[in-house]
């Protein structure tokens, strides 16, 4: 009778990791999105210049231009055949439809926004989701009585040269105090004969 | 008989689920490659790139540097030569190139400093702080406009005109000291130091009351 039990205790314990398998199998999910990029790999292709594109350059059939503005600022006013994808809503499943559309086709995705400043965050990410298709617009947009004006710009360009000006303040601020130095006359100088003091008496009565 | 058969059906058992388990162990074979997830995740690190929270300014950040608060650290991601020319005060250099080598982690994957990133504008520390970002590294800001604007505000302010608020004033005086702290030098500095005039100290001698004579008397 005994052993009987302990048979009962093995099919059970059996189906029991079967079924614990099976469960396992069916309520496990992918995440959505996984890096297929990492860091190291990604900041090689930052070093790189390949990743930009001018204005000039835009007028491709395989390009798709992408406007990560706002959808406020894109009705406002955006390049012809823009697509609007707004960078917070940009891992939507939707937008990562029309993602991975592009890169089947083999076309390139352009993306465009205020500043460069503003397509990196999204470029970066794409790009670590293993969209190497990507790539940056390096335009400024502003708007001239509700007009978009758009306009490359050069990036990361330094406007001045800090060292040079503050070495030129110093020299033009110590020519100025030069001159003052050189138009005062120097004084006379006057020698002050010390009076000497006339003894007091000593002694007496 | 039915018994029987009920027995014969039994004595299969450890065969039919020990068929089950090895059919499951060959499963194993056939799942897809483990994908190791480096750093946070994608919709994390899109939250956290998204606001601009990781941004001080200018006037921040030379407010911080003249009363030298020790708990800030400058890294400067721009090239070496940029960094010889001209850096902030105290920064130290680490290339884009090589932000993610061993000797960078060092400083960047710290708790005891506030790490602030700069280049010349804010696109270049913007990547290395997401880079970083990406690998949770804490306590890193970017400087809103890097070097450039480093210099239209700090360095070279831009005086403000008669019909702006008076904020506008203050706040040009504090940016012009700062820039005298930062080495930049005025030609009024020194004319202000010819000009001044010696104030003779006045003395105010107290007169000593005479102590009145004794009157009357007897």
């Amino acid at each position: 009778m005994k052993e009987l039990e302990k048979t009962k205790r093995i099919s059970i314990a059996s189906t029991l990791f079967i079924l614990i398998v099976f469960i396992a199998v069916l309520t496990y999910e992918r995440p959505k999105h996984l890096y297929k990029v990492n860091s190291i790999a990604t900041l090689e292709k930052l070093t790189t210049a390949d990743y930009f594109i001018s204005l000039t350059d835009i007028n491709n059939p395989d390009f798709v231009l992408i406007d990560v503005r706002s959808q406020f600022e894109f009705e406002k006013g955006h390049l012809e055949n823009a697509i609007n994808v707004y960078t917070a809503e940009i891992l939507n499943e939707a937008n990562s439809e029309l993602f991975k559309e592009i890169k089947e086709k083999g076309k390139t995705a352009i993306l465009y926004g205020t500043n460069p400043n503003e397509v990196n965050a999204p470029f970066m990410l794409l790009y670590k989701l293993g969209y190497n298709n990507v790539k940056i617009l390096t335009i400024e947009n502003s708007y001239i009585e509700n007009k978009l004006i758009s306009k490359d710009i050069a990036i990361e360009k330094s406007v001045a040269n800090i060292q040079a000006f503050i070495d030129e303040s110093v020299k033009k601020a110590s020519k100025v105090s030069k001159q003052k130095v050189v138009v005062k006359k120097p004084r006379k100088k006057t020698v002050v004969v010390k009076k000497k003091k006339k003894a007091p008496a000593e002694g007496g009565c | 008989m039915v018994k029987k058969k009920v027995a014969k059906v039994l004595a299969f058992r450890y065969m039919a689920l020990a068929g089950i388990l090895v059919i499951l162990a060959g499963g194993l074979v056939l799942l897809p490659k483990y994908e190791k997830h480096e750093g946070i995740k994608p919709e994390q690190l899109l939250s956290n790139v998204i606001s601009p929270e990781r941004y001080i300014t200018t006037d921040y950040l030379a407010d911080k540097l003249v009363n030298q608060d020790p708990s800030y650290l400058l890294i400067d991601v721009r090239d070496e030569e940029s960094y010889n020319t001209y850096t902030l005060p105290n920064a130290i250099n680490i290339p884009l190139a090589k932000l993610l080598d061993e000797d960078s982690e060092m400083y960047l994957n710290q708790d005891q400093f506030n790490i602030v990133l700069f280049s010349n504008d804010n696109f270049h520390a913007d990547q290395a702080w997401i880079l970083c970002n990406r690998l949770d590294y804490k306590n890193l800001h970017v400087l809103k406009g890097g070097v450039n604007m480093w210099y239209n505000t700090i360095i070279n302010p831009l005086k403000p005109t008669e019909d702006m608020p008076a904020i506008a004033f203050e706040l040009f005086t504090f940016r012009k000291a700062a820039s005298m702290y930062f080495g930049v030098a005025y030609p009024e500095q020194f004319k202000a130091k010819k000009v001044k005039k010696v104030i003779p100290k006045k003395v105010i001698t107290v007169k000593k009351k005479k102590k009145a004579p004794a009157e009357g008397g007897c």
